[in-house]
């Protein structure tokens, strides 16, 4: 056999499949099983096909693995050796965590477009079960119809999945509650702390520099939510802690766009004043105050407030715009590499001509009113139409059905007999016909079934 | 289309025209016929700029010996470049309509910061700077020195230009700023220095207010350009406020101490050259015996526009013998500073008025009027002989000079105020000395009387009647436009109350009151749920902001405000703002829309425009009136008072009205656009507050919504979103408020265009 010669990476006795006794082989490319003293596999799985393992919890008498395979069928293997089933079995799924996951990416790229497609639509999807679930057509055959259109279609149509933004208000969600003795409880979920990580990459950063090794995650945490960098209205006395420094990151970040200034003209409130006054000129109502001394600490903690709100939005939109690349240390530095700088005359002026062309147009003015739409790209266009409606609610026919009513009609037709009163009826069904499609363009084939039911029951009633 | 306006063939460049337009073009064409000046309020978003170009050039090519010129003013650099870019067009419909190239010149002017194509020079960030150094390489006795020393520094691009430059005329065309740079860079030419010189034979100047209204720049830039030219003075809503700026002066002690060092300065360069080069000198006290009879040879001959700071009777006259030479001078400088060092020492506030300044001076240190008007004149004088080649240093020394000649040459209009601290802070010394002019018409009068047609025009130029008072002029023309709507795209709202019924004003006595702060929140809050995209809110200072917006932070209604929108706030650093605004341009443009918090009578509120999406709704918290406990504001009332007899508070009521209309106008930018507009303040339902907003929002406000509590003005906006959101075509504007030419010309269109235009 060919796949003897493939290295074996462990082999485990006394495993159990459908009651039989055997012996579990896991090889480089597949795990199979045979049962003892033959010398056969009669299970083989490429690690390729297995979508997932599962083990039984560690209290249960039986200890199992399952494995899951993509087309959904799955296979159970019990450890049976008494004296050391539990570490057969976990050394088998710990060589298998490390296996699966090599593999997987391997894994057929098809099936993973297939899945994605039913995934992302859900009338594909209802379509799938009509069909293949229940048996009309094989899936080979679906897919074929399917996967040609996927296969001409540009690879960035296909990977346009949009990234969830993160929610402006994260960090209101995360509200503390008292514990009852003195202390406040934070709830962070897996999301809010995504949100945390995408917004602010420097306490990513602070994260990975210490969580292990330094803090434990709560004792991070709770630091977090201590520091001033969390609670910013509170001017910072100068206390160290680990996110000093990322507010100066922050700072140093938020500089740095300010100094690589806005790509708009039209927005450059520095450049917008043609001719400013010479200083000594003009009338200053209310003079700023320039010394910092004489800020209370109070205006002080409000400007530090107005800075925050800018900043975080600022955050939250790069972190909503950073599409598919790795998040980077400072989604400002990033953008600043672009060469649009302010003094390169030669990136400015196609911006600036744009912008000022948009500034004077007046759409309604002019004759040709070239449309500008943007194409609407629905995901679900049922929702879009309809509003939430369950799907399952919606009363589908299968082609079963169809073919066994077309039958039935063709069997009442053959049998009927036609008589004066035929005209009428016909017209009748035209009018039902009517009253059922006057808003729509086409009937679909249970509305034609529909309105041929009711057809054939005024028949009855006229028949009678 | 072609159109008739009373015999003038006018090209708009244009298939289809508002009804307004063509009203605007009527009433201007009876300004230009008169020859005389005009006030037109025109809604912003109606084509106001393209129509005044459509009919001036019309004009100026049906006439040409009666209009040389178009001088067309505009405050922003953007909205400079938009005039230009306008323009364009309509010259590219003129070209393709006629079918000949017309030999009309047209550019904008700009400061060097915006045109220097100098390597090094250009890539200074500060305007002041870019002069500075660009004087340093372009003063006449820095390029003689290069005759004799060829290793001086000088700006090639100036040296080229100064060549061959002058003799070519610049070719027919229109020219931005960026064409003027290319131009320049093509020829090796300053596109400055071009500029500057191109205006003189130009059909049309766009640049912006200062290089007219400025006295300091306008003799350097303006004082030759034709009499017979139409100047057009757009978004001049502020204008008054243009002209005050241009003609106040503040001193400090910096100022001073800047001021002593510079003095000393020049005596030293004296000392040097008196050694050296005594000639020099010498040739300098024989030009000013001669006196400035070349200044008024020119203006008798009315060859310049006049100088304000400079009187007509200084010219008749030569300098006096006292300052006349460099010595003396310099040491009349001297006293001069020591007398304001001293008044500066003061531990109480004093306001008095230019003749007690000059009797005290006189008292005090026997300065004489007389020299002191001609101060300016003999300081530039001076800088010149010696060679002083970095003017920017001498700024304090010019301001104190500039200073001594307004303060000898106007005995009304202006007053002295000396406070010894900030109000704020009582107990640190900051003295400052606030020369302030009180009279704008003072600045703009050249204007009126030497050009035959000045045109104000704005989108809030409401009460039109107030204008022509503190400018001091007689216009043949006032008007007011309205917008012809097909749909009522604008819905202002008058927010007086919360749900709990407190009263919801900003005025001085609730200001603090919480129950206004967390109802102004909650509107906000409200309005964040139901307004897609951007929503722009105005606070009336930025102190107040800051308040609440540190007290909606306590609260909590920040928090769930950002859960429908990001939050962006405006800071008192130009260039934050500035990155804030495109983030929310941004987050408007993404979908996830926005909220821009920002201060009335900031840079925001006068240079931005948020078109479309960028502004669904503006919600004005409270009535921006202006600081009213400063001593300038309230010597520049006493003067409206009894000068021009204008009441203070209508006054008052009249410039915060002019800048709420301002801050809500900036979401409606044309007829397809839509907007809510939200007074949040019980004050506006009053008559006086209301009968100031522009005409053309004042006929949307009905009496129903003149005092509504928040949920209902939620659900009035929920209104007025949803039916705006159905899709608008051309269609449903034909006819109304949009005509064909064919429409235009029927004799029932006509009878009611005639009633767009309200007189007054």
């Amino acid at each position: 056999m060919a796949s003897l010669s493939e290295e074996v990476l462990l082999v485990v006795k006394k495993v159990r499949q459908r009651k039989q006794d055997g012996t579990l082989y896991l090889m480089a490319e597949r795990v199979a099983w045979g049962p003892e003293g033959k010398d056969r596999f009669t299970v083989s799985h490429l690690y390729a096909d297995i979508r997932c393992q599962k083990i039984s919890p560690d209290g249960k008498a039986k200890i199992q693995l399952q494995l899951v395979l993509h087309t959904g069928e799955s296979t159970t293997f019990h450890f049976a050796n008494e004296s050391s089933a539990l570490k057969d079995r976990d050394a088998t799924k710990e060589l298998l965590q490390q296996l699966l996951p090599k593999f997987k990416k391997k894994a057929n790229k098809e099936l993973e477009e297939k899945n994605r497609m039913l995934q992302e639509d859900p009338v594909l999807f209802q379509l799938y079960k009509d069909l293949v679930v229940s048996q009309v057509i094989s899936a080979e055959e679906f897919w074929a119809n399917r996967l040609g259109g996927i296969n001409n279609t540009d690879p960035a149509v296909v990977n346009n999945k949009q990234e969830v933004g993160i929610s402006g208000a994260f960090l209101a969600d995360i509200r503390p509650q008292t514990d009852g003795c003195n202390g406040l409880r934070y709830n962070l979920t897996a999301d809010i702390i995504e949100s945390i990580f995408r917004t602010y990459p420097a306490v990513k950063q602070k994260y990975s520099e210490n969580v292990p090794h330094n803090l434990t995650e709560k004792e991070f945490w709770t630091r977090f939510f201590q520091s001033h960098y969390f609670h910013r209205d509170r001017i910072n006395t100068g206390t160290q802690d680990i996110f000093s420094e990322c507010a100066k990151q922050d700072e140093k970040g938020l500089k740095s766009l300010v100094i690589q200034g806005v790509k708009n003209p039209l927005v450059d409130l520095l450049s917008l004043e043609d001719k400013t006054l010479d200083e000594g000129y003009g009338i200053c109502t209310t003079l700023p105050s320039t010394s910092n001394a004489n800020k209370t600490v109070k205006e002080s903690s409000n400007s530090a407030i107005i800075k925050r709100f800018n900043h975080h939005s600022a955050m939250v939109l790069a972190a909503g715009s950073r599409k598919g690349e790795a998040p980077t240390d400072q989604a400002s530095e990033t953008s600043s590499t672009d060469g649009n700088s302010r003094d390169s005359d030669f990136f400015q002026p196609p911006v600036k001509k744009v912008k000022l062309q948009e500034a004077i147009e007046y759409e309604d003015l002019q004759r040709e009113n070239r449309p500008k739409t943007v194409a609407l790209n629905l995901k679900k266009s049922d929702r879009y139409a309809h509003g939430p409606v369950p799907l399952q609610s919606q009363h589908y026919t299968t082609s079963q059905d169809i073919i066994n009513s077309v039958n039935y009609i063709r069997h009442e037709m053959m049998n009927y007999k036609p008589n004066l009163t035929e005209v009428r009826f016909y017209t009748a069904f035209l009018m039902i016909t009517k009253s059922h499609n006057y808003q729509k363009e086409t009937i679909n084939r249970s509305e034609i079934l529909h309105c041929i039911a009711v057809f054939l029951s005024c028949v009855v009633l006229v028949e009678r | 289309m072609k159109l008739n306006i009373e015999g003038l063939l006018v090209y708009f460049p244009y298939d289809y025209i508002y009804p307004e337009q063509y009203s605007y073009m009527l009433e201007l064409k009876r300004t230009l016929d008169a020859k005389g000046h005009g006030v037109l309020e025109m809604p912003s978003g109606t084509g106001k700029t393209i129509s005044l170009l459509s009919l001036i050039v019309a004009y100026q090519r049906a006439f040409p010996l009666d209009v040389t010129k178009l001088i067309y003013c505009s405050r922003t650099v953007p909205e400079i470049e938009k005039v230009v870019e306008e323009l364009r067009k309509l010259m590219e419909f003129y070209a393709k309509e006629t079918g000949e190239r017309n030999n009309f010149l047209a550019l904008a002017l700009s400061s060097r910061k915006n045109l220097c194509i100098h390597p090094e020079v250009s890539s200074l960030r500060f305007g002041k700077e870019v002069d500075g150094k660009c004087h340093s390489l372009t003063a006449s006795y820095i390029r003689a020195q290069r005759h004799v020393n060829p290793n001086q520094p000088v700006c090639r691009f100036y040296e080229e230009f100064d060549a061959v430059g002058r003799q070519v005329p610049l070719p027919a065309g229109i020219y931005n700023l960026d064409d003027l740079k290319d131009f320049g860079r093509r020829k090796g030419w300053c596109p400055y220095y071009l500029a500057r010189y191109a205006i003189l034979h130009a059909n049309i100047v766009v640049y912006s207010y200062h290089y007219l209204l400025d006295p300091k720049i306008a003799d350097l830039v303006s004082k030759e350009l034709a009499k017979k030219s139409v100047v057009v003075f757009d978004e001049a809503h502020n204008i008054d406020n243009v002209c005050i700026d241009s003609m106040s002066v503040n001193i400090t002690r910096r100022t001073l101490d800047r001021c002593q060092n510079n003095v000393d300065t020049l005596q030293n360069t004296i000392q040097k050259i008196k050694e050296t080069d005594a000639a020099k000198l010498r040739e300098e006290y024989r030009r000013l015996v001669e006196g400035l009879k070349e200044a008024n040879v020119a203006r008798e001959t009315d060859i310049y526009l006049s100088n304000p700071v400079l009187p007509d009777e200084i010219l008749k006259e030569a300098v006096p013998g006292t300052i006349r030479t460099a010595e003396h001078f310099v040491g009349f400088l001297r006293r001069f500073l020591e007398y304001l060092k001293s008044r500066l020492r003061v531990h109480h506030v004093v306001q008095e008025s230019a003749p007690q300044f000059l009797k005290d001076i006189f008292d005090k240190v026997c300065i004489d009027r007389k020299p002191l008007r001609f101060c300016a004149e003999r300081l530039q004088s001076l800088l010149r002989t010696l060679e002083i080649a970095d003017i920017a240093d001498f700024s304090a020394v010019t301001l104190i000079s500039n200073f001594a000649t307004l303060v000898s040459t106007y005995s009304q209009g202006f007053t002295i105020i000396i406070e010894p601290f900030e109000d704020r802070t009582p107990t640190i010394a900051n003295p400052v000395l606030h020369f302030s002019c009180m009279d704008p018409s003072i600045a703009i009068k050249p204007v009126f009387q030497r050009f035959q047609s000045v045109i104000i025009t704005s989108g809030t130029l409401s009460p039109l009647d107030i204008y022509p008072r503190i400018l001091d002029f007689r216009p043949v023309t006032m008007a007011s436009f309205t917008m012809t709507l097909a749909r009522t795209c604008l819905c202002p709202l008058i927010v007086g109350r919360g749900n709990d019924q407190v009263a919801l004003s900003s005025k001085f006595e609730t200001r603090e009151d919480f129950a206004v702060i967390r109802n102004y929140g909650n509107l906000l809050l409200e309005m964040s749920a139901v307004v897609p995209d951007g929503i722009v809110a105005f606070f009336t200072s930025y102190v107040y902001m800051e308040n609440i917006v540190a007290s909606w932070y306590e609260q909590g209604i920040l928090e769930n405000i950002q859960r429908n929108k990001l939050i962006f706030i405006e800071t008192q650093d130009a260039a934050e703002t500035s990155m804030a605004l495109e983030k929310y341009q941004e987050a408007c443009e993404n979908g996830r829309g926005a909220i821009l918090l920002s201060v009335a009578r900031g840079k925001v509120s006068e240079g931005i425009d948020f078109v479309h999406h960028f502004g669904r709704a503006v919600i004005m918290f409270g009535v921006p009136y202006v600081y009213t406990q400063s001593r300038i504001l309230k010597a520049r009332l006493e003067y409206l008072r009894d000068q021009f007899q204008i009441r203070e508070n209508d006054f008052l009521t009249f410039d915060a009205m002019r800048h709420a209309a301002q801050c809500v106008g900036r979401a409606i930018r044309g007829k397809t656009d839509y907007g809510l507009m939200i007074f949040a303040d019980k004050r506006y339902a009053r008559a006086d507050k209301r009968g100031k907003l522009p005409r053309w929002i004042q006929e949307h406000i009905n009496d129903g919504s003149l005092n509504l509590t928040v949920d209902e003005t939620v659900q009035l906006s929920k209104h007025f979103l949803r039916q705006m959101a159905q899709p608008f075509r051309q269609e449903d504007q034909l006819g109304l408020s949009l005509l064909t030419l064919e429409q235009l010309e029927s004799e029932e269109m006509l009878q009611k265009i005639t009633q767009i235009a309200h007189q007054t």
